[in-house]
């Protein structure tokens, strides 16, 4: 007896040390840091999702090993899901990488905090007024320039003519709704709208008449899902949700292709670039339908309230910034020069992705799916300017409350708890 | 068990023969226990007192960086404390704790039960298969779970298709937040059960083989005898592995983290590990943060001091 109670409280103790030690230690790449002087040095640069082509990551690393003899760049793919988290641990660690891209709406939480190197000094180098001005607003914070535009996007309205068939391609938002209602059966969704889609809910908000979040005159936020016509837009949300999609109630908009090659959907709201995918073979490493929908695939820029506009669409893309604790700032900067030149910029203009120079809009291929993306570029918004942003979006509370909406909940209800929560965190 | 008990002399340690002359018995111990020590402060100690400094200072994104951190007191506290969030998550997450505790070690117990009775050859390949669910690191298990009860994909779904006469394809496990927590739960119990159950098993097969047989002869039931005799003889270990699995489930993190990226409304189902990396790592609140660690470090500790005063007093009878 008392050898057992002896072994049991020893093994207790043991395991309650290692239960304590094993704390999260998360991030923390293990890749060798560079070693100091500029020759020599091994610049690293995190590029996030499978959205950069590879010839476009060929084309820099080749360059930069070139114009820098000694140097070596490395790429490191980064996930979207939880890239504030990993960015703030990964920024702020002596092993930070050199050159990071980060999404257009989370841009402020890091150049508020002094996470990059400011760029005043290569803006004119970077392309200067050329770059596209949204963007630069979003890389900019209290008048100092320290994220470049990468290359932006927004969202269109894809279909497969062998599924839509003799149904008319919808002039308004409302037709919109009420096409992807009638067509949807039960094997087949009329739009696919899975629960976490909130780049795809807001352009029903804005639409309406409704906004996200606006700064009053004593410079606090405003929310405004629960206005008149956020509540509106979130009703047409839930239509949508409830009555023509059959996608996952909480799912989120991640590999979109599968539903849309399984035949289980009739429109795709997605990125322009989503295209590539879609049309990739069905023997492909990340394998697409290019035989089958994908073989008469077509796509508009979603509607407007009225006919003959389009929609206030999320205007998506991403930044590139230099690491303020890069040991080798200035040939970070070199770097980010390379993916900012017109060589590299135009591989990305030819993979349908809009360019950060307004110059380049030219080497977009001219084909439906580019136009129709121009086109709905052209009246995309961003979120709200707050540094604070990203915290709503690391939250997940918008998709916590589409979540609940796509489940039949009461909409106002949800809104104005929606509301409390973002101008809590915004104002907070 | 990373800290081993047996340590080679120090290097840097003092010799002896100075030492020797003043108290050399109460030196020597401490002798030997040096280098886990040193290993603690720097594992275990350092990150709690960093921990408790960061928990009265105003500490965000930027002051990682180097801007100089606010001292607040114990402003972070009294938010937190004030804060009805806190209290739900906390609430939620004993909630848990006490389902998954009493699952785990009933069905721990019951396999322990098992491994007794069983042949040899059965007893090895449960033994297998228990150490497999055991070795498995929880995000990979986590991963082929999430896929288990996939809404469109997943074998669950389509099994409880196949058996009954209604579709369950579609259907998600994790939007409602009961549904998610068993799901949970299911996932937490399943990889603690081989932990239990080795443990158990070990204490019982070290129970006399002769005291059962004069409480068989005696006319001891079998339900009597394994609650008369073979409970009270392992009642030390019970008492060990139910504090041990209170902590680790009140702690649990991954399974709740991976489920949450998978499906299910965040706000609805976070335990207390996966708030304070919300407030901490995902919104910059890092003084915040350290707040509600200090706080539920002192909870934890609450627990585990009743039931080690327990086992201390019982060691002393």
């Amino acid at each position: 007896m008392k050898i057992l109670r002896f072994g049991a409280a020893g093994l207790a103790a043991a395991l309650l040390l290692t239960a304590c030690s094993s704390g999260d230690t998360a991030g923390g790449d293990s890749t060798g840091g560079s070693s100091g002087g500029s020759d020599g040095a091994e610049i690293r640069v995190w590029l996030v999702g499978t959205d950069t082509p590879d010839k476009a990551r060929d084309y820099l690393k080749t360059t930069f090993e070139d114009e820098n003899p000694g140097s070596t760049l490395t790429i490191e793919e980064q996930s979207w899901t939880g890239l504030v988290d990993k960015l703030t641990t990964a920024l702020s660690s002596s092993d930070s990488p050199d050159v990071v891209e980060v999404g257009n709406t989370q841009a402020a939480t890091f150049t508020s905090a002094g996470f990059f190197a400011p760029l005043d000094d290569v803006e004119a180098d970077l392309g200067g007024d050329d770059l596209l001005p949204g963007f630069v607003k979003a890389g900019t914070w209290e008048g100092t320039f320290y994220a470049a535009p990468y290359y932006a996007g927004s969202r269109i309205v894809f279909y497969s003519q062998q599924l839509l068939g003799g149904t008319a391609v919808p002039a308004t938002l409302d037709e919109y709704v009420s096409t992807a209602e009638q067509i949807t059966t039960p094997e087949r969704s009329g739009v696919w709208f899975p629960g976490q889609d909130w780049y795809n809910a807001l352009p029903f908000v804005w639409e309406n008449g409704g906004f996200i979040a606006e700064p009053e005159d004593d410079g606090t936020w405003k929310a405004g899902f629960s206005s008149e016509g956020g509540i509106a837009g979130l009703e047409q949300v839930q239509q949508l949700m409830t009555t023509a999609s059959n996608a996952p109630k909480d799912g989120d908009e991640s590999e979109l292709q599968v539903p849309f090659c399984a035949g289980q959907t009739t429109f795709l709201s997605a990125p322009n670039w989503l295209r590539g995918s879609i049309q990739a073979a069905a023997d492909a490493e990340i394998p697409g339908c290019a035989d089958t929908y994908g073989s008469d695939l077509h796509a508009f820029p979603l509607p407007g309230k009225k006919a003959g506009t389009t929609a206030k669409v999320f205007a998506g893309g991403s930044n590139v910034a230099v690491a303020t604790k890069s040991k080798n700032v200035d040939l970070a900067k070199k770097a980010l020069t390379i993916m900012l030149s017109d060589e590299y910029q135009t591989i990305l203009a030819e993979n349908s992705m809009i360019p950060a120079k307004k110059s380049l809009a030219s080497a977009l291929p001219d084909d439906e799916f580019t136009q129709a993306s121009a086109a709905a570029a052209a009246n995309a918004e961003l979120t709200p300017a707050s540094p604070k942003w990203g915290d709503v979006e690391a939250q997940r509370v918008i998709q916590d409350a589409l979540v609940q909406i796509a489940q039949g909940g009461d909409v106002p209800t949800i809104a104005k708890e929606l509301d409390a929560t973002i101008e809590s965190i915004l104002n907070g | 068990m990373s800290t081993s008990t047996l340590p080679a002399a120090p290097p840097g340690a003092p010799a002896p023969r100075a030492t020797r002359a003043i108290t050399p018995a109460r030196l020597l111990p401490w002798l030997f226990l040096a280098p886990s020590l040193a290993v603690l402060a720097a594992i275990t100690g350092y990150p709690l007192v960093r921990m408790l400094w960061l928990s009265v200072h105003e500490y965000e994104r930027a002051q990682l960086l180097g801007v100089p951190a606010r001292f607040v007191g114990l402003d972070n506290y009294t938010a937190t404390l004030t804060d009805a969030r806190f209290w739900t998550v906390t609430a939620r997450s004993f909630a848990f704790m006490v389902v998954c505790v009493v699952l785990t070690i009933t069905l721990g117990t019951l396999v322990a039960l098992l491994l007794m009775k069983l042949g040899k050859a059965m007893r090895l390949v449960l033994s297998v298969g228990l150490l497999l669910a055991w070795a498995m690191p929880p995000l990979a298990a986590m991963l082929v779970w999430g896929w288990m009860f996939d809404s469109q994909y997943g074998v669950v779904n389509h099994l409880l298709t196949r058996l009954g006469s209604t579709s369950w394809m579609g259907h998600s496990w994790l939007i409602d937040p009961a549904s998610f927590f068993a799901v949970a739960t299911l996932v937490v119990v399943w990889g603690a059960i081989p932990f239990v159950a080795f443990t158990l098993y070990a204490g019982f097969t070290q129970v006399p083989g002769e005291v059962i047989e004069a409480a068989q002869l005696d006319g001891a039931s079998a339900r009597q005898r394994f609650f008369g005799v073979q409970v009270p003889y392992v009642r030390s270990i019970y008492v060990v592995l139910i504090v041990l699995s209170m902590i680790w489930d009140l702690k649990v993190f991954t399974q709740v983290f991976v489920l949450q990226g998978i499906g299910g409304i965040k706000s609805e189902t976070s335990t207390l590990g996966v708030y304070i990396y919300e407030m901490g790592m995902a919104q910059g609140h890092y003084g915040a943060a350290s707040a509600i660690a200090v706080i539920f470090t002192v909870l934890m500790l609450v627990i585990s001091a009743y039931y080690v005063r327990a086992t201390v007093k019982e060691e002393e009878l």
